[in-house]
């Protein structure tokens, strides 16, 4: 058994006691077996003993509940670590932070209480996952489609509060962004609701996300000052159509422009998250094609040399997919006016029309349906990507960890950021999924992402050398000025330390709202960098 | 190796559950725990095309490629799935699958998804 940090044996087991009268017996989890079941799976310690474990789990049902279990824990000093669906994969799972945390497990938390068709909101509890609310608004034929990101089995809730993201348009692809009222319950065990929730008798919370006076809702995301146990998220009409189409430039110079005529489209609001490529560069995360390899064979290539290149190949230097979301007249309108504007903006620019879906589609279309997320339908697919394939065939990674470089949305941008985790990964000796026809991810609508997906293993010595290449991509653009929006427990302290802008008075004002908030520091302790009083000297 | 070997040790033997279920164990409520908890990886049907190139189910994909065609890659064409196999991959997971909590499978339901998993396997089929 591990214990929480300074808690004796005997308070401990005195404190599950009283957690088993708040919740239920069956509901206090602190066998070694059912312990286990909250480590993460895609630990990058895993095995070792700085493996982030829990001391045991708590699951409550109820808000009441919860604020007892918030209670116990400030009587005993247990650290807490609240998780909704514990599906946060890559970025912790279900295990805490701070090893010897008491897990608050709210999957059981998992009612959806409203989803209005013509207001156009839900507001659910943790423990719902996308698959649950996808099912409840098909089963009743609501009019509204969902944004969900790739893993379907993570919750609205937590996601958001990880500044998860998905795929439509820009408004609804940022998760938090898209969010309107939370419920909180404090580290001191009050219940807090924030913007017109907290009027009494409001019928408009997920209607006003201000309120009045200061917002404190993102105190609540990627931090530890408050456990969320409702939450409502604003949702797109079910539009009637989806419409794809293809544009492909000729020259590796014509990037630059492509951006720009993308970001027309996109800051219109009148596409979901465009699909950057390069038919040359390969694939995603794919090695480059053997002549490209051998262009790189003597150095990362000049631009005069790329722009040759790309002439010998006598293909197009780029592309990028657009969907149109909207009534049959508009997503073909627009398709029209962007080929129009492309052709414009960029001399040989070509088009391919792609598919045309009516909304929404039919439940027996679904299971052959490709890219369902970016029909608002969940899915597990992505796990494709790191999953055994023929290309590791007898060697499949145990997991993952994800970095995001958020960099500016322009070509001599996102080539520099490729060039960066080249040579990054060159120096740990590592074959480098980068090459300059690299395309960067628009999760978020006004900046770009160039990411790293580092495999993590069942290993020490694997996850040792994966740990390296991680915290050395992270160092290495923070050199450059390029943060990243969201890491797992084992990177937290690393990161925050990234956002030190004049010495550190970000992290600094966060410690201060820690201390006042959440004096006996129960709440999910070293959580992105923000350690309680008592603990700040000993931070990773 | 090692957790080849585990493995290997769990389909012959067959692991005990980590806790009784109160009723007898379900086929027919073992189908829905696989629907909701393991079809979206491991069911039938796949996409036309996946979203990085895979073109599959991440889970039957994979044991397509493990399997070779020497068993089905769908699970529930299987007839030789140890209990106890199928409790420690649901409990433990294996590669890119992760663990599941018993906020999630609780014992009980892990039993009807044993039972449905190995039905073919008890009618010797």
């Amino acid at each position: 058994m591990v214990l929480p940090p300074n808690v004796s044996e005997a308070d401990f087991s005195a404190a599950l006691g009283e957690f088993r009268s708040a919740v239920g017996a069956d509901w206090v989890f602190s066998s070694d077996a059912d312990v286990a079941l909250y480590r993460d799976s895609y630990s990058i310690y895993w095995g070792e003993p700085e493996e982030r474990v829990a001391s045991a789990a708590v699951a409550p049902a109820t808000v009441e509940e919860v604020q007892q279990v918030v209670r116990i824990a400030n009587k005993y000093r247990i650290p807490l670590y609240p998780i909704s669906t514990g599906r946060n994969l890559t970025y912790g799972g279900s295990a805490p932070t701070l090893r010897g945390s008491l897990v608050v497990d709210l999957k059981r938390m998992n009612r959806i209480l409203a989803v209005d068709e013509k207001r156009h909101f839900a507001l659910v509890e943790p423990g719902v996952s996308y698959f649950d609310l996808y099912n409840h608004i098909r089963e009743r034929n609501l009019e509204v489609m969902l944004d969900v990101p790739d893993p379907g089995w993570g919750s609205p809730v937590g996601n958001s509060l990880d500044h998860g993201v998905g795929y439509t348009t820009a408004p609804f692809r940022d998760h938090f962004g898209s969010h309107c009222g939370m419920e909180v319950v404090t580290a001191e065990g009050e219940i807090i609701r924030t913007g017109t929730g907290a009027v009494p008798n409001s019928d408009n919370w997920q209607d006003f996300h201000y309120g009045a006076g200061p917002t404190i809702d993102g105190l609540f995301a990627q931090s530890n000052f408050g456990i969320v146990t409702k939450m409502g998220f604003w949702l797109m009409p079910m539009p009637e159509a989806y419409l794809t189409g293809t544009v492909t430039v000729p020259r590796y110079q014509d990037f630059d422009p492509l951006i720009h005529e993308v970001s027309y489209w996109e800051d219109l609001g009148l596409i979901g998250m465009p699909d950057y490529g390069s038919p040359i560069g390969g694939g995603f995360f794919a090695p480059p094609p053997a002549a490209l390899a051998a262009l790189m064979a003597s150095g990362w290539p000049s631009i005069d040399a790329l722009e040759r290149f790309v002439g010998v190949e006598a293909r197009p230097a780029w592309s990028v997919r657009l969907h149109f979301y909207g009534p049959e007249e508009t997503v073909r309108a627009n398709w029209q006016a962007a080929k129009r504007r492309f052709s414009g903006a960029i001399p040989g620019a070509a088009f391919q029309d792609g598919e045309f879906l009516r909304l929404p589609i039919p439940p027996e279309q679904e299971p052959t349906l490709p890219d369902k997320p970016r029909l608002g339908i969940p899915s597990l697919e992505v796990f494709a990507m790191v999953a055994r394939n023929p290309s590791t065939a007898n060697d499949p990674a145990d997991g993952h960890a994800d970095f995001f470089a958020m960099i500016p949305r322009k070509a001599s941008a996102v080539w520099e950021a490729a060039r960066v985790m080249f040579e990054t990964y060159r120096e740990m000796d590592t074959p480098a999924p980068y090459n300059p026809f690299s395309t960067p991810i628009n999760y978020y609508s006004r900046c770009f992402i160039m990411a790293a997906v580092v495999p993590t293993w069942r290993d020490p010595a694997r996850n040792s050398r994966s740990r390296e290449l991680f915290a050395r991509i992270m160092d290495r653009c923070a050199e450059r000025g390029w943060g990243c929006y969201r890491t797992a427990p084992a990177f937290q302290d690393q990161l925050a330390r990234t956002y030190s802008f004049n010495n550190n008075a970000l992290l600094r004002f966060r410690e201060k709202l820690k201390d006042s908030i959440d004096p006996n520091g129960i709440l999910s302790p070293g959580r992105y960098g923000i350690w309680p009083a008592s603990m700040r000297n000993t931070r990773a | 190796m090692r957790r080849a070997m585990l493995f290997l040790l769990l389909c012959v033997t067959g692991a005990a559950p980590s806790a009784v279920a109160q009723t007898a164990p379900s086929d027919k409520n073992g189908k829905a725990v696989f629907d909701k908890w393991c079809a979206p990886c491991h069911g039938a049907v796949a996409p036309a095309r996946g979203m990085f190139g895979g073109g599959a189910l991440p889970g039957t994909a994979a044991l397509a490629v493990k399997y070779k065609g020497r068993v089905p890659a769908v699970l529930e064409e299987r007839s030789n799935l140890a209990p106890g196999f199928i409790r420690t991959v649901v409990r433990n997971g294996v590669f890119g699958m992760p663990i599941t909590r018993k906020t999630e499978i609780s014992d009980a339901e892990l039993e009807d998804l044993v039972a449905y998993l190995t039905r073919k396997s008890a009618r010797g089929g």
